[in-house]
């Protein structure tokens, strides 16, 4: 017997991904007023709605039972395409594989800490080891990296903070599992709390970033409001929404 | 011992090979024992540039894999005599470069030269890996347009961590900013990036600015560098930076918008 696989022979692979998805945060099961909203939504941003696969997010509802076929419904109707649900009781989830969509558990389990209990960003950076040589610095606490991170570089402190002693160029991208400052432009990418860490911000003296990311809410650079360019800014979450606002 | 220069960019067209072929011919007219490199294996331009391409016989592949001697490959200059050129083949390609062939190249080279210029293909990939890899010097050469900059600043990325000093921990390369097809006219009417900002995001001495010139196009074609043109701007801009290579203080011509006078309009004003 052989144990060669014949590559030709094979059907498909198995492999892990990370996609983009929207997630439809219900704060009610009401399907009228959930057609009347997305009504609303269509008009103003028609693009959006192309098929779109959502993720349909029921945490926040405190309802055991749900009219998810019909919420399911309006949905195609306004050509979202429903592909799982996340959270909620046990009968939702039976209802949801009824209904051929997948189901995620609540978030809130996966998150590991809140606001409340992280250090905020002012604090860890003495605890840092202060590097005097140029060569980027590692440690669990965190990381400065004095230089110019280049287009095409990658500068990551997976644990704690990421100090950029300079500036960050476009095509460039910082990560840190919690914040980043960067004391120069920020032109490149910058993602914070790249674990999960809601209470992780970035910080810059001239805001250019191609995008800004704390705990996966990201916005790009057309999103930024034009007036904040060229500022120096804290960025941070703030019930979900990505806060951007001066520094002075 | 020589210095070894590479001249790169990231981006094609941006005036590598004729920055390249003026360098190397500044040095010379200096009195320093220049070689300098074509690594642009199967677009090769640089005998052109420099007005040699009827006296290739071999190349720098046929050095690398042992088919010639570096004596017979070596081009004497018709004009200098401190300078040399080491032509790139046009019928292979990149991979016929080997990293140890290089190296034993720039040794043997090393011995006999005060300076070796390297003239990088364009891209980030092998060849121009292998032209920056031994480099002690960088020219950075960079047009007044944003994605120029950007590739400049992916190349700046890689002199800092794929060459032999970043890999041995050694003193990193030095590297030096010239800025070609430099237009006032046009930085003032908001057309080309300007100075500052360039200097801003790459963050890097300038080493020299060459303005954009009727005199560049003109050296190219007729295959011979342009600071052999002495009252061209061009040809002055490049004096300068080779001046500035020997850590001589020149300052700055070029970059400021010149009106011309009434009878500078009426003839045509000075050489461009």
């Amino acid at each position: 017997m052989s144990l060669k696989v014949d590559r030709d022979g094979m059907a498909f692979t198995f492999k892990g991904g990370m996609l983009p998805m929207t997630v439809m945060e219900l704060t009610s099961a009401d399907p009228e007023r959930i057609r009347e909203q997305l009504a609303g939504k269509l008009s103003q941003s028609p693009a959006f709605f192309q098929h779109t696969p959502v993720v349909l997010s029921v945490e926040q509802l405190d309802e055991p039972h749900l009219a998810l076929e019909r919420i399911c419904a309006v949905c195609r109707a306004h050509k979202l395409l429903p592909v799982a649900v996340r959270g909620g009781t046990d009968p939702v989830k039976q209802s949801s594989w009824a209904l051929g969509l997948g189901w995620f558990p609540p978030q809130e389990a996966g998150r590991p800490r809140t606001l409340e209990s992280v250090p905020t960003a002012d604090e860890p950076v003495e605890e840092a080891p202060v590097v005097d040589e140029p060569a980027p610095a590692a440690g669990a606490v965190g990381r400065i990296y004095r230089g110019t991170v280049r287009s095409g570089q990658q500068v990551t402190a997976p644990e704690g903070d990421l100090v950029v002693v300079g500036a960050v160029n476009a095509g460039a991208e910082v990560l840190a599992g919690g914040s980043v400052h960067v004391y120069g432009a920020l032109r490149g990418r910058a993602l914070a709390g790249i674990h999960g860490d809601a209470g992780a911000a970035i910080f810059c003296r001239e805001l250019r970033a191609e995008l800004l990311s704390v705990a996966g809410n990201y916005k790009r650079l057309e999103d930024i409001d034009p007036r904040l360019l060229g500022t120096g800014v804290q960025v941070r979450l703030d019930h979900d929404q990505l806060g951007i606002a001066p520094l002075d | 011992m020589a210095k070894i220069i590479v001249v790169t960019s990231g981006k094609g067209g941006v005036g590598k090979t004729t920055s390249a072929a003026a360098i190397a011919t500044g040095l010379a007219l200096r009195g320093q024992k220049t070689a300098v490199i074509d690594f642009d294996v199967g677009l090769r331009n640089l005998d052109l540039i420099m007005g040699c391409e009827r006296r290739v016989v071999y190349d720098l592949v046929n050095v690398i894999q042992g088919e010639a001697g570096l004596n017979q490959a070596l081009i004497r200059d018709k004009r200098v005599d401190n300078l040399h050129i080491l032509p790139a083949s046009q019928t292979r390609d990149k991979d016929a470069l080997t990293l140890e062939g290089v190296e034993t190249v720039l040794n043997t080279l090393n011995k006999d030269f005060d300076y070796i210029v390297c003239d990088s293909p364009a891209g980030i990939e092998r060849g121009a890996q292998l032209a920056m890899y031994f480099a002690d010097e960088a020219i950075v050469v960079t047009n007044p347009e944003v994605s120029s900059v950007r590739d400049s600043d992916r190349i700046l990325g890689l002199l800092s961590s794929k060459t032999r000093r970043a890999e041995r921990g050694e003193e990193p390369i030095k590297e030096h900013l010239l800025i070609t097809r430099y237009n006032p006219n046009r930085v003032d009417s908001g057309d080309m990036l300007n100075l500052e900002d360039i200097q801003e995001i790459l963050a890097i001495k300038l080493v020299g600015l060459i303005p954009e010139s009727e005199a560049v196009l003109r050296a190219s074609n007729q295959g011979v560098p342009v600071t052999h043109d002495d009252q061209s701007d061009a040809g002055q801009a490049y004096s300068d930076t080779v001046a500035r290579l020997m850590e001589e203080d020149v300052p700055l011509r070029f970059h400021q918008y010149q009106k011309k006078g009434l009878l500078s309009r009426m003839f045509g004003g000075n050489r461009r």
